[in-house]
């Protein structure tokens, strides 16, 4: 879809998914790293729990359909190859601190000066500008930062966050966003533009809007409670037990959500696990019964104890069979080993097989994260080794002769 | 609401989403100058309009603050679809637009003969993009549910939590944070596509197959290395200590995360514990990841009778990555996000006034601009039928009589 621009990828590891997501609308990306490859390479997992450049599972997240070559930008000749490799870009994307780039003489002002239609993309922790724009960080740090992980984990716990690094995550795809409404510009206007992305403002649409709270209403925070929310003195049960694991399950009443709770109530009832009156509690107005204390704290109780109990005496796979007959909103808690091998992903196709000819493997890799009717997206490369490209860009791109390149590489300029 | 400078404002929008993912995507094009018209009906309450935090006790259906952020800047039409003359305003507005959204279970468009060819038949280069939890098609495309499930079919529950407790789930309806933004980047490069070739299409993005990606090493693990990881804490596989530590004040905490070892050395000396930054056994990431116990009790001790945020601005100085963890006061005070434009506080029909969220990120020629706040049911009804479809006044009285605009 996008096979007539071309992207400049000089991201870290913080930046390395917007050049994706670019790449896989077809694109072509051109990922930039420092001799040697970039830092991201050194990040676990590896393929075969092998610590290689080329074995990143980490940087096969990252960097497919991505072409791949090396330049040392912290030296002129470094600095002089990339501007004219600027000259031929519809995008660049770094995510260096701020003011790195513009001690290097590759700051935006600099590079628009030679390609005024350039789309600059920087990806940084807190911006630009602003007393924290020189904070250091890292995926722990801006989830702090940015509201989402005080919501999440045991009240009586420190909160917790997912253990894959997210935040750069949305980062990256909120850049890619931004990156596309500047290109949309560009084609009325001819000119391109600076576009600066702060991880720390990426995330805070993950509170839900919790992140204005405390300036609204009553000024109520929302106190974390794993497994569910906490409404009053009352806890919300999301996670219940399976007989082989965990299923969650959207507990709620009121108009919206009641009438779900209704049909669970019913499964629970032909299961033979409560009565009828049970069954026929109101649960569109069980709020209310709670709180006005209608309906005693001991009684909420025991309908929990219930459910558990249903829940308890059927697998994972059961009830999310019976969610899907009965309109119910149960879901398995699944481990990477279950999703993996999911009924939907699979008869959907999914997934992608990946050559990787320098192991002689191919690997099974997340597919496409849309489908498009008239323009599918495909996986056209595996993540670059290290300087890969490096000839195709410099000598048969870029025109450059073989010598000059062998002696950029034995110079540590490549 | 179109705007003379926005980098969209040549856009315009159908919009039928509703809840979190879909109205998070059509709110980053309304920012941006797109015109953008969500369509609502009166007669089943969006879910979204039920969810916290309210500005008001007890809540109504234009009080939640959720709803108030996701959708500033946006006009609304109110529309009973199983109206056949609605299904003809609909029509007429796929005519106008350049995109249409929605975010049903699969059957809800075609119910209503809005499916993408019925679309295709009235403006054949016409943009449909269609988002829910699995995808349009499949043996659970119907099922229907919010992203606190997608969440938990794709893993991000079960890798969030402590090893010795059942999984806590990363907070709210996780993939809805994730999937509005691959729904504007597929938009934008459909947009792109049309522009150059003339050929519109239809888009169909699972919520689950979007969200995915965000796993995607502990994904790779798996299918490479058949490893299936666990929930670690807040632990990481490639830095130690990293963690949240305690602070003085109720539930205050202070997230540090050593990614190498001068950053190591530097903390110790914080603490006042030099020697701990230099002992052989704590050398490398490696190694303190076997002995994170330890040095977590250390920093602890060091952390538990400090502010949050001296600890934040003295580790910071230091270069050591650190930072509070930001409560709805903290976020709202925090120097950086104000001096951001984060924050929106925007005059509001039914609450005197309401505060939504600014752009995520700024584009240095073309700023973004939130025209206004959220619509309230049916307060466009007249500038769309009338303004943007050229309806005359006979006709709007007749559609309201029939009971089309509820």
């Amino acid at each position: 879809m996008l096979s007539s621009y071309k992207v400049l990828d000089l991201s870290t590891e913080r930046g390395l998914m917007c050049g994706q997501v670019l790449g896989d609308l077809g694109a072509d990306v051109i990922k930039v790293e420092p001799p040697g490859g970039s830092a991201a390479r050194q990040l676990a997992p590896f393929y075969r729990d092998e610590p290689h450049p080329n074995r990143s599972l980490y940087w096969w997240s990252y960097n497919r359909n991505k072409r791949g070559i090396t330049l040392d930008l912290e030296c002129e000749e470094g600095q002089a190859l990339l501007r004219q490799l600027v000259g031929g870009a519809d995008f660049l994307i770094e995510s260096e601190s701020p003011g790195v780039m513009e001690r290097r003489g590759l700051g935006y002002e600099t590079l628009a000066a030679l390609n005024p239609r350039l789309v600059y993309v920087s990806i940084t922790p807190f911006g630009q500008d602003g007393p924290k724009a020189g904070y250091v960080d890292s995926d722990l740090i801006i989830m702090a930062a940015g509201g989402p992980l005080l919501l999440a984990g045991d009240a009586d716990r420190p909160p917790v966050r997912v253990s894959v690094p997210q935040a750069y995550a949305h980062t990256c795809v909120d850049a890619a966003a931004a990156a596309l409404i500047a290109n949309h510009e560009r084609a009325r206007s001819g000119r391109g533009q600076h576009v600066d992305v702060s991880a720390q403002q990426a995330v805070t649409f993950a509170t839900q809007s919790n992140i204005v709270a405390s300036q609204i209403g009553e000024g109520k925070e929302f106190q974390r409670c794993a497994g569910g929310i906490r409404l009053g003195p009352f806890k919300v049960q999301f996670q219940w037990p399976a007989k082989d694991g965990y299923v969650s399950i959207t507990f709620l009443f009121g108009s919206s959500f009641g009438p779900f709770t209704r049909r669970l109530m019913e499964a629970v009832h032909e299961a033979g696990f409560c009565d009828e009156a049970t069954r026929d509690k109101d649960w569109i107005e069980y709020f209310a019964m709670l709180f006005t204390g209608a309906e005693p704290p001991e009684e909420y109780d025991r309908v929990m104890a219930i459910v558990a109990a249903f829940t308890e005496s059927q697998t994972k796979a059961e009830l999310f069979a019976l969610a899907r007959a009965r309109g119910l909103l149960i879901a398995p808690i699944a481990t990477t080993e279950e999703l993996t091998v999911s009924e939907q992903l699979d008869a959907r196709g999914y997934w992608q097989m990946q050559e990787h000819p320098e192991l002689e493997d191919r690997f099974q890799y997340p597919g496409p994260f849309a489908k498009f009717s008239e323009t599918p997206l495909a996986y056209r490369r595996r993540p670059p080794l290290v300087g890969e490209h490096n000839h195709e860009v410099y000598v048969q791109e870029l025109g450059m002769s073989e010598t000059d390149v062998a002696d950029l590489q034995a110079r540590g300029v490549l | 609401m179109s705007t003379e400078g926005g980098p969209l404002a040549d856009v315009k929008v159908l919009d039928f989403m509703w809840a979190i993912a879909g109205p998070g995507a059509t709110r980053m094009l309304a920012d941006y100058g797109a015109t953008v018209v969500r369509v609502e009906t009166t007669l089943r309450v969006d879910a979204l309009r039920t969810v916290e935090p309210f500005l008001s006790n007890p809540p109504g259906a234009e009080s939640s603050a959720l709803f108030h952020n996701l959708n500033a800047g946006k006009r609304m039409l109110t529309l009973d679809l199983s109206k056949p003359e609605a299904r003809e305003i609909a029509l007429d507005l796929v005519r106008w637009a350049d995109v249409v959204t929605e975010s049903f279970t699969p059957k809800a468009m075609r119910s209503w003969g809005l499916d993408y060819e019925s679309l295709r038949a009235v403006k054949p280069d016409i943009i449909m993009l269609s988002t829910c939890l699995m995808g349009q098609t499949g043996p659970a495309a119907s099922f229907a549910g919010f992203g606190n499930l997608a969440a938990a079919l794709t893993g991000f529950y079960h890798l969030c939590g402590w090893p010795d407790r059942p999984p806590a789930g990363p907070f709210g309806a996780y993939t809805d944070y994730i999937a509005p933004r691959f729904n504007a980047v597929a938009l934008l490069a459909a947009l792109d596509h049309r522009r150059r070739t003339g050929e519109g299409q239809h888009i169909d993005l699972s919520q689950a197959e979007a969200a995915l990606h965000f796993l995607g090493p502990a994904v790779l693990d798996r299918t490479v290395n058949q490893r299936t990881q666990e929930p670690e804490g807040n632990c990481d596989l490639n830095h130690a200590p990293h963690g949240v530590y305690p602070a003085a004040g109720e539930d205050r905490w202070v997230a540090i995360a050593v990614i190498n070892d001068a950053q190591f050395a530097a903390l110790a000396e914080a603490m006042g514990r030099p020697e701990i930054g230099s002992d052989a056994r704590f050398a490398t990431a490696a190694l303190r990841r076997q002995c994170q116990d330890e040095l977590d009790e250390a920093i602890a001790a060091w952390t538990r009778a400090r502010e949050a945020s001296e600890t934040e601005t003295d580790l910071q100085l230091r270069g050591v990555p650190a930072h509070v963890v930001a409560s709805s006061a903290d976020l709202c005070a925090d120097p950086q996000l104000v001096h951001r434009d984060h924050f929106v506080r925007l005059p509001h029909p039914t609450h005197e006034s309401t505060l939504v969220e600014g752009s995520r990120f700024k584009l240095s020629r073309t700023p973004a601009k939130v025209e206004g706040p959220a619509p309230t049911y049916g307060c466009d009804n007249q500038y769309v039928l009338e303004t943007i479809l050229g309806y005359d006044e006979d006709h709007v009285t007749d559609l309201v009589i029939a009971g089309a605009l509820e």
